[in-house]
């Protein structure tokens, strides 16, 4: 009984050690979706000038999962949804940062491109689209580093620490 | 003699692990928490000796006062 105790505590902690590796492993990639997601919308803006409701659609039919729900949500809400369109927008990136392993400088720079969005002419919005993907390369830069720094510590220290609080408690 | 071998063991295996918890965080450059992880396992195992030492001692009361 007591060394099924033990190996379930190693069990947990190294799971715990995953997961939080998993998540700095998950951050540069999210990110890299997300300036992905913004070239297709100043593609759709600038050559498409399709409205954004459908620009959204495509978007979300063009990408993996995590950014692809929340271009597909906007454009549900857009259809149906009477209030403003950055309200809509700040909640579904809410949202989204707790889908993807997002900090919350990305939601910032999300949140900050939205409410951009739509009230300016092409030139001026593209220079937005322009200004959002250079704060997420910087964020990517930033991402990436520690990816490389944490992802491993995190994993290898949740099976020391399972290992030690076990030794403690045998 | 010696019946209770087990808290030796215990002791010697806090220690192999504070010491691969320490290279681990010392490799990833923080050394901060390195040194304050190997002052929280010294501090458990003194804990775990003085609970020992106790033990001995108040043997030694019984044997000597009453």
């Amino acid at each position: 009984m007591k060394w099924l105790g033990a190996v379930l505590l190693i069990i947990a902690s190294t799971c715990i050690g995953m997961y939080i590796s998993n998540r700095f492993e998950k951050r540069p990639k999210h990110i890299r979706q997300l300036q992905s997601a913004l070239q297709l919308l100043e593609a759709e803006i600038t050559y498409s000038q399709s409205p954004l409701q459908m620009a959204f659609r495509t978007i979300a039919n063009q990408l993996p999962f995590p950014v692809s729900q929340f271009f597909h949500l906007l454009s549900e809400d857009m259809k149906t949804a009477e209030t403003d369109f950055t309200i809509l927008w700040n909640k579904r990136a809410e949202e989204l940062a707790e889908l993807a392993s997002y900090r919350k400088n990305e939601v910032e720079i999300l949140k900050q491109f939205g409410s951009s969005l739509g009230q300016h002419d092409f030139i001026q919005q593209q220079k937005q689209i322009r200004l959002a993907l250079t704060h997420l390369e910087r964020e990517l830069e930033d991402a990436r580093d520690e990816h490389h720094k944490y992802s491993k510590l995190a994993r290898s220290l949740g099976v020391l620490l399972g290992v030690f609080i076990v030794l403690l408690l045998v | 003699m010696l019946t209770d071998i087990s808290v030796l063991f215990q002791i010697a295996g806090i220690g192999i692990i504070l010491a691969l918890i320490h290279t681990i965080l010392k490799q990833m450059g923080k050394e901060e928490i390195a040194q304050f992880a190997t002052l929280v396992g010294f501090i458990i195992v003194l804990y775990i000796v003085i609970n020992g030492l106790s033990d001995l001692f108040n043997q030694i009361k019984s044997v000597f006062l009453f």
